[in-house]
């Protein structure tokens, strides 16, 4: 009677041991429906129709050659840009060298912001 | 006296089967497992799709100074042509039966610092409950919009397209 009997230690061991690694899957299964999730969303919030739109009608704006008439249509663009894509955009069109136009291009819809200088070839 | 010394082969046999389960599970389920936030995918599709069809109309015939079909339906007012085209386009296939995907489209003005809408077309009215995405389109027209004239003018066409 004076000697430990201390069998039962393994049991209590091994029985943590599994309930450990039970814990641990659990873990990982109930992260599998969350993965993606930030993911997902930055690629949602990034607005890249939005940017090569504008990209495309301020490229085809720089081909109005009446002065005038492009800052009529930077104008609507401007406005619009504001009210129905919630992005402010800028576009400024100077005149380079060899009868070239440089379009500085900004766009900014509060999470992205994109600036371009592009010369017409 | 109950002998124990097999409860550790039995907990050991118990939690071995228990792990090779998991395994099995993890494995048949790797290639399906479609979360929540997997949703965007089909969403972003759509999207593109609409985009692509825009561009397409957008395009100028042969790649001559021509103006493109877009442009001339907002300056004509053709809706109807609008929706032919875009329903073609956006529900052609390369297997035989047809895409099931509608639209309501409309473009936007700048009416003297007031941004107006102008209908174009719809291949059915938005009840609302549709899953719907939104297409948009930056087109330059030759047209009165103010009342000031036939000018140089930029329009934004939305297209807001979903799928039943």
């Amino acid at each position: 009677m004076a000697r430990l009997n201390d069998s039962a230690q393994w049991i209590i061991l091994m029985g943590f041991l599994v309930s450990f690694a039970i814990f641990f899957l659990a873990v990982v299964i109930n992260q599998s429906t969350v993965v993606g999730q930030t993911t997902a969303e930055s690629v949602i919030e990034f607005p890249k129709s939005d940017i090569r739109d504008i990209r495309a009608v301020a490229l085809e704006t720089a081909g109005i050659a009446d002065e005038e008439d492009r800052r009529i249509v930077v104008g609507d663009i401007t406005s619009i840009a504001q009210q129905r894509t919630h992005a402010i955009v800028s576009l400024h069109f100077v005149p380079a060298a060899d009868s070239r136009m440089q379009v500085t291009i900004h766009y900014n819809n509060g999470v992205t912001e994109y600036d371009e200088v592009w010369i017409s070839p | 006296m109950v002998g124990e010394g097999a409860q550790l082969y039995t907990i050991e046999g118990v939690a071995a089967a228990m792990i090779m389960l998991l395994t099995a599970y993890f494995v048949v389920n790797a290639t399906a497992v479609y979360t929540a936030g997997d949703t965007h995918i089909n969403d972003m599709q759509l999207e593109i799709l609409g985009k692509d069809v825009l561009d397409m109309m957008d395009t100028r015939p042969n790649g001559t100074v021509e103006k493109s079909p877009l442009r001339l339906i907002i300056e004509e007012d053709r809706g109807d042509d609008f929706r032919t085209a875009f329903v073609t386009m956006a529900n052609n296939r390369t297997v035989a039966d047809a895409d099931r995907i509608n639209f309501a489209a409309q473009y936007f003005y700048n009416n003297t610092g007031t941004i107006g809408s102008h209908p174009l077309s719809s291949s059915r009215d938005l009840t609302g409950g549709e899953h719907a995405v939104r297409a948009t389109k930056w087109v330059i027209v030759n047209m009165d919009l103010d009342g000031n004239g036939i000018k140089n003018r930029a329009v934004l066409v939305e297209v807001v397209l979903w799928r039943d």
